[in-house]
């Protein structure tokens, strides 16, 4: 199985405010829309369960062929450091996309570690 | 397998339903198949008259009040499936044939046709074949039993018998089941199944099953999975058989998913969606199996099947990805069927990911408006509430889906959907397009568009983006005053007071009440300015482009326009109400790429917001380099009916007038009213700046006109006089070349004429009376003030050239004579004075005047001492050559200079008062003395007004071509050209000296001379020649002084003060070599009376004569001259006479008198 994944980070309102492609696998464009479509389609999956337990994290809460999609559902907008200095910044609106190039590294960095 | 299975669709009765005979056009096919399709129920109460009940009917107790037949309907038939005899609902028990008669004329070839078709169906009970659309000579056939023909008519009665004839096949099925129930009851039912299933479900239990018993829904999970296991265990089995018997190995598969899916529908509820997803998730992974090219139907099913689940389920993501999977099967089909099947379903899909055309997306366009509304209510816009309109912004999903559109939609040869999707792509995703890929687009929206007729309208905008920039008031709206019906003076307060649409302080008031209200006029022409970006990098050509308004009284103007790459536009849009209403603009409508769109302005607002706060890609109209977006209210717009319309014209000209400095001139303005409703009533009044340019205005002209019809006009006169240009404005004047003197007006000086008009007041059907609007004019008079002649300098000069006294000026005064009567006659208020400056005067004041032509044109100068005081008549100093020189204006040709002299007479005061030298005299004064301090205060002011008097008397008019004329301003150049001296202009002299000739006893007044005497400085000597002159006289005048006779005369001295003065009078004479003629020694002139030494005293404000005789030797030049030594000055006399020392003696002279003495003849 290609070890190859798709971290995209929804906020309200379904609107993905940030979108990485990684992994190792040789990429191709129409999978990576594939893995898109996937967890867009999943969102009504997680939109229900998210309600239903206490847990953050959700684990494969969808999958289609081969793909899991496994979820963490956060509260405020916070789970991770480097999203943390996002949303405090006083600057950023919510809903609106994440540029910083920063946060961009960091969470290849840390998929890098992972996977 | 097969769409739409549920526990239920086993108690259909499968129909299929075949087209035949000539081929059918799809939409017909389709609405013939909607029309059949619909009675999918049949009531079975309503089969009553068709049914024929059997003696021994099985179906007595079936429940014929509320019960009914199912139909599944199935278009285009369907292979016949090997589990026909185990599920006997998958048999086609009726076939019905369609039949499109324009394209099948022969109606007996449809028959044949029909019963091949039918042929296929060897389980078929019943069979109608429906023909639609009959031709007048198929009508008029004989009547057919095997085709049906629906006679035209409209669509509701179409239905009507539609539902008749399907209620017939209905009752004719059930006729044939009760048959064959009666017939098998006797011989028993041989079940066949591929598979020889040991289970089945009964549908007659099936039937029985609630939707929410907890109970039953138990029972039939515990079946299903029982079933699957069982039916696992058995396909295991009978598989590994027929792989030993070598027949088709038969799929489990299928058969497990339909089952999957079967319960998935019965358990398909919000509150079991859990369990639902996890079933279709399950079947979707059992897809994985279906991997043979002969699956790919199963597969296809498969998918639409969980994607109907998924949506009934509330779940449109998931149910548009599975929707996308299945056009992505379809789209591995290479047929236009299967792209247009694939189109379809994508465009299905278009709502979860937010890319839907604007066809099918009017509810949510509502929302939005209102969400709009509800934003722009409280003013500002709360950034939650923009994020909300920006949902889901799965771009790149959202391109993959519209690309997919486009691909399908080209494949499926439909143009206007390729068109819209490609629109949709541009216009919402061009950030991430490349040059390239837009330019793709661009040209597939071309080749979309010359396959569609001309003139084809698409819900979808394309380019460009639009905005409202904003609403230029067109001069004629601008001016639509409200009229308050309790004033005369309706236009007080209404409305905007200057020539400014917007003043800071009716802003505050109205700000906050509400929205800009805008009034249109039936008939009239209105302007919206819009701004339009081509963000893309191509030409982007707007054939057409016009307002899109709904209400439908108003008249648009199209204008096209070309928008190359990366570029922003403002453009006018224009048109006519023509309708009294209400209008709503919500956009533009533009022909563009061949297809004609509406682009809603609120759409692009929202756009703008979203990329201000940073939630889309990019701001259209930044990327062009347009200014930053501003957010401009739509005004309320309001259609009113005609009113009458002012044009003004000024008679000359649509430029500036220009006029010289100082210049006045008659403008003529004309009048015309333009509309279509007369001018009952009119005011005109002023305003602006420079008002005071305007002497007068013609009222009475105008008054007289009214009414003014529509097309009537009225020319009337208003007086200018141009103002005078400040210092900087002549020195940027004099910084350029005198060709470029002609300039502009500059804006905001100008004046206006306010003309403010109405007409009838309209009668409303209740009786009563309202007022339509009235409406103000501005007439801008545009003066453009350029430098005429210009003052150089102005200086005074003193002239002293001795009178040239002939016998023409001995001629006795022609006026009553006035003797030395002691009688207070102070020259100025004598009468007019005159000077001839040729004959020269002693001590003569000019002021010279010199003046330069900067223009191109010539002028004409005439100087004028106007003497309008309250002691001197109205004299012109020059009146003694005005006469004569009326017409000898000083002329000035252009770039050239010449100098005016005016003499400065008859300005002196009456009486030599101290108070003058109060100032002076005031500094030996004891100061502190409040009453001397206001005193020397209103002396001062009292000086300054004479001065001011003085200068204001001297005008300089002058005159260029047929009608500019003018007067220039020198009064601050005078002023300072007199400054110096002007004491001696003001003041008279302490003593008068004047020669008269006595004869017969009665003086007659020569000469006056007077002459006040520094001795030490001459040019301060002061004249006030006083000649009489009346040449006419003169020249007959016998009385001449001649040799060798006596001659009478008198020196008369006139004391100018208000203080006696005692003096000694000597008198001198001197011929032309300046010889002392009275010497004792060599006397040429004999004399009687004393002539030195005279001791006189002159009472203040009196004259005195002293008589003397003369006895001239030798004919020839003489001049007299007679001077006093003031015994006792005064201080005033001192300081008149700008005495250094108290002790100097103070000498007053008059000036020298010439005398021509000729001889005896």
């Amino acid at each position: 199985m290609a070890s190859t994944a798709c971290f995209v980070i929804v906020s309200k309102n379904d609107i993905p405010i940030y979108e990485a492609e990684v992994g190792s696998a040789p990429k191709k464009e129409e999978l990576a829309y594939q893995h898109q479509f996937i967890l867009h389609a999943a969102l009504d999956v997680v939109q229900d369960l998210a309600w239903t337990t206490n847990a953050m994290f959700l684990k494969s809460v969808d999958r289609f062929n081969d793909l899991v999609v496994s979820v963490y559902v956060t509260a405020v907008l916070c789970c991770e450091c480097s999203t943390v200095q996002i949303f405090l910044n006083p600057l950023y609106l919510p809903g609106s996309r994440i540029t910083s190039s920063h946060f961009d590294t960091k969470v290849r960095a840390l998929a890098r570690r992972y996977l | 397998m097969e769409p739409g299975l549920s526990i239920e669709s086993g108690s259909a009765i499968r129909v299929a339903v075949l087209p035949v005979g000539g081929p059918i056009p799809s939409p017909c096919l389709r609405d013939y198949a909607a029309l059949v399709a619909r009675h999918a129920c049949v009531d079975l109460a309503s089969l009553r008259p068709y049914y024929k009940e059997h003696q021994k009917s099985p179906f007595a107790h079936q429940p014929w009040d509320a019960g009914c037949l199912r139909l599944k309907f199935v278009l285009g038939g369907c292979v016949p499936s090997p589990w026909e005899d185990f599920q006997s609902s998958r048999k086609v028990l009726a076939v019905v044939g369609i039949c499109h008669l324009p394209s099948s004329p022969d109606l007996d070839r449809v028959a044949a046709d029909f019963v091949d078709a039918a042929r296929s169906y060897p389980s078929a009970l019943a069979s109608r074949c429906f023909a639609f659309c009959p031709t007048d000579a198929q009508l008029v056939e004989k009547k057919r039993d095997d085709i049906i023909i629906f006679p035209p008519s409209d669509q509701q009665s179409l239905e009507v018998h539609m539902l008749t004839m399907i209620q017939d096949l209905a009752a004719s099925l059930l006729m044939e089941f009760e048959k064959w129930v009666l017939r098998a009851e006797s011989t028993g039912t041989i079940l066949k199944t591929p598979l020889d299933s040991q289970s089945s479900l009964g549908s007659e239990e099936v039937d029985r099953m609630g939707q929410s018993d907890p109970v039953l829904e138990d029972e039939v999970k515990y079946r299903y999975y029982t079933i699957i296991q069982l039916y696992r265990r058995a396909t295991l089995q009978d598989n590994a058989q027929r792989s030993f018997l070598s027949l088709n190995r038969v799929s489990p598969v299928s058969f497990e998913l339909e089952a999957a899916l079967k319960l998935a529908r019965y358990l398909c509820r919000r509150e079991l969606a859990k369990e639902v997803s996890d079933l279709l998730m399950g079947a979707a992974d059992g897809a994985k199996a279906l991997i043979d090219a002969s699956d790919r139907l199963i597969l296809l099913i498969l998918y639409i099947e969980i994607a109907r689940l998924f949506g009934t389920l509330g779940y449109k993501r998931k149910a548009a990805f599975f929707s996308r999977q299945v056009a992505q099967l379809y789209l591995q089909q290479d047929n236009a069927y299967a792209a247009m099947s694939a189109m379809q379903v994508l465009t299905m899909t278009t709502n979860a990911y937010h890319v839907q055309s604007r066809k099918n997306n009017k509810l949510d366009h509502d929302s939005h408006k209102e969400l709009r509304a509800s934003n722009t209510d409280s003013g500002k816009v709360h950034p939650q509430s923009i994020v909300s309109l920006f949902e889901s912004q799965w771009s790149t999903l959202q391109m993959v889906i519209l690309r997919e559109i486009l691909m399908s939609s080209i494949r499926a040869s439909d143009p206007l959907s390729s068109w819209s999707a490609a629109a949709r792509l541009l216009r919402s995703f061009y950030p991430l397009i490349t040059p390239a890929g837009q330019s793709g687009l661009a040209s597939s929206l071309g080749n979309s568009a010359d396959r569609l007729p001309a003139g084809t309208r698409c819900a979808d905008p394309c380019l460009p983006f639009i905005r409202l920039h904003s609403f230029p008031l067109h001069p004629s709206q601008r001016d639509v005053v409200k009229r308050n019906p309790h004033k005369k003076d309706w236009w007080t307060g209404a409305g905007p007071s200057g020539p400014f649409i917007y003043t800071p302080f009716s802003k505050a008031a109205a700000s906050g009440t509400s929205k800009q209200e805008v009034t249109w006029i039936v008939g009239e022409p209105v302007q919206v300015m819009v701004e339009l970006a081509n963000p893309c990098s191509f030409d982007l050509v707007v054939e057409s482009i016009y307002l899109s308004v709904h209400s439908g009284n108003f008249d648009a103007f199209p204008v096209s326009v070309s928008l190359p790459p990366n570029t922003s536009k403002s453009v006018l849009l224009s048109g006519v109400p023509t309708q009294v209403g209400q209008i709503s603009i919500p956009g533009c409508i533009v022909h563009c790429f061949g297809v004609i769109t509406e682009h809603l302005f609120k759409e692009v607002d929202c756009l703008l917001l979203g990329a201000s706060q940073g939630l889309v890609l990019s701001d259209p109209f930044r990327c062009c380099g347009s200014s930053k977006f501003k957010s401009v209210s739509f005004p309320s717009i309001s259609v009113v009916p005609p009113l009458p319309l002012l044009v003004a014209n000024v008679v000359g000209g649509e430029g500036s007038i220009l006029l010289y400095e100082g210049e006045i001139r008659d403008v003529l303005i004309t009048l015309t009213n333009a509309g279509t409703v007369p001018v009952e009533e009119a005011n005109i009044a002023l305003s602006g700046k420079n008002q005071d340019s305007v002497i007068s205005i013609a009222h009475s002209t105008w008054k007289s006109a009214l009414p003014i019809k529509p097309g009537g006009e009225v020319t009337f006169a208003v007086t200018l006089r141009a103002w005078h240009l400040s210092l900087a404005d002549s020195e940027a004047d004099g910084s350029r070349s005198p060709v470029n003197s002609r300039r502009t007006a500059r804006e905001g000086i100008n004046p206006f004429l306010d003309i403010h008009y109405a007409g009838p007041a309209a009668n409303a059907e209740n009786g009563d009376v309202s007022l339509p609007p009235g409406r103000r004019l501005a007439v801008p008079l545009n003066i453009c003030v350029v430098q005429g002649l210009r003052l150089v300098r102005a200086r005074l000069l003193s002239m002293e050239i001795p009178a040239q006294f002939t016998e023409a000026h001995l001629s006795p005064v022609s006026r009553k004579d006035y003797i030395s009567t002691g009688t207070d006659t102070a020259h100025g208020d004598d009468n007019l004075l005159t000077i001839d400056p040729c004959k020269g005067s002693w001590g003569l004041r000019l002021l010279e005047l010199e003046l330069f032509n900067p223009t191109d044109v010539v002028f004409d100068v005439d100087v004028a001492v106007h003497l309008d005081g309250t002691n001197v008549d109205q004299k012109l100093i020059d009146e003694g050559t005005a006469v004569d020189a009326a017409c000898q204006k000083t002329r000035i040709d252009r770039d050239y200079s010449a100098r005016v002299l005016i003499p400065l007479e008859n300005f002196k005061l009456p009486v030599l008062d101290a108070s003058f030298f109060i100032k002076e005299s005031g500094s030996t004064e004891p100061l502190g003395s409040k009453a001397a301090a206001i005193a020397e205060r209103n002396a001062k002011a009292e000086l300054n007004a004479s001065i001011n008097s003085l200068i204001s008397k001297i005008k300089v008019k002058w005159h260029s071509g047929r009608n500019s004329s003018g007067e220039l301003n020198i009064k601050n150049a005078i002023q300072a050209a007199l400054q110096a001296s002007i004491m001696d202009i003001l003041l008279p002299d302490p003593l008068t000296f004047s020669f008269k000739l006595a004869k017969n006893g009665s003086a007659i007044n020569v000469v006056s001379s007077k002459d006040s005497g520094n001795p030490d400085d001459d040019s301060g000597h002061f004249t006030d020649e006083n000649v009489i002159l009346s040449t006419k006289n003169a020249q007959r005048c016998e009385d001449l002084i001649s040799a060798h006779e006596m001659t009478h005369m008198v020196v008369q001295i006139r004391n100018n003060t208000k203080e006696i003065i005692r003096m000694n009078l000597s008198i001198s004479c001197k011929d032309v070599a300046g010889e002392n003629c009275f010497d004792e020694n060599s006397a040429t002139v004999l004399w009687a009376g004393v002539l030195s030494d005279v001791h006189l005293e002159v009472p203040p404000l009196q004259e005195v004569a002293h008589p003397f005789s003369v006895y001239f030797l030798v004919p020839g030049d003489y001049s007299l001259q007679a001077s006093s030594l003031i015994i006792d000055a005064t201080d005033v006399l001192r300081a008149r006479a700008k005495a250094e020392s108290s002790d100097e003696p103070i000498l007053c002279r008059g000036s020298p008198f010439h005398i021509r003495v000729v001889g005896k003849v």
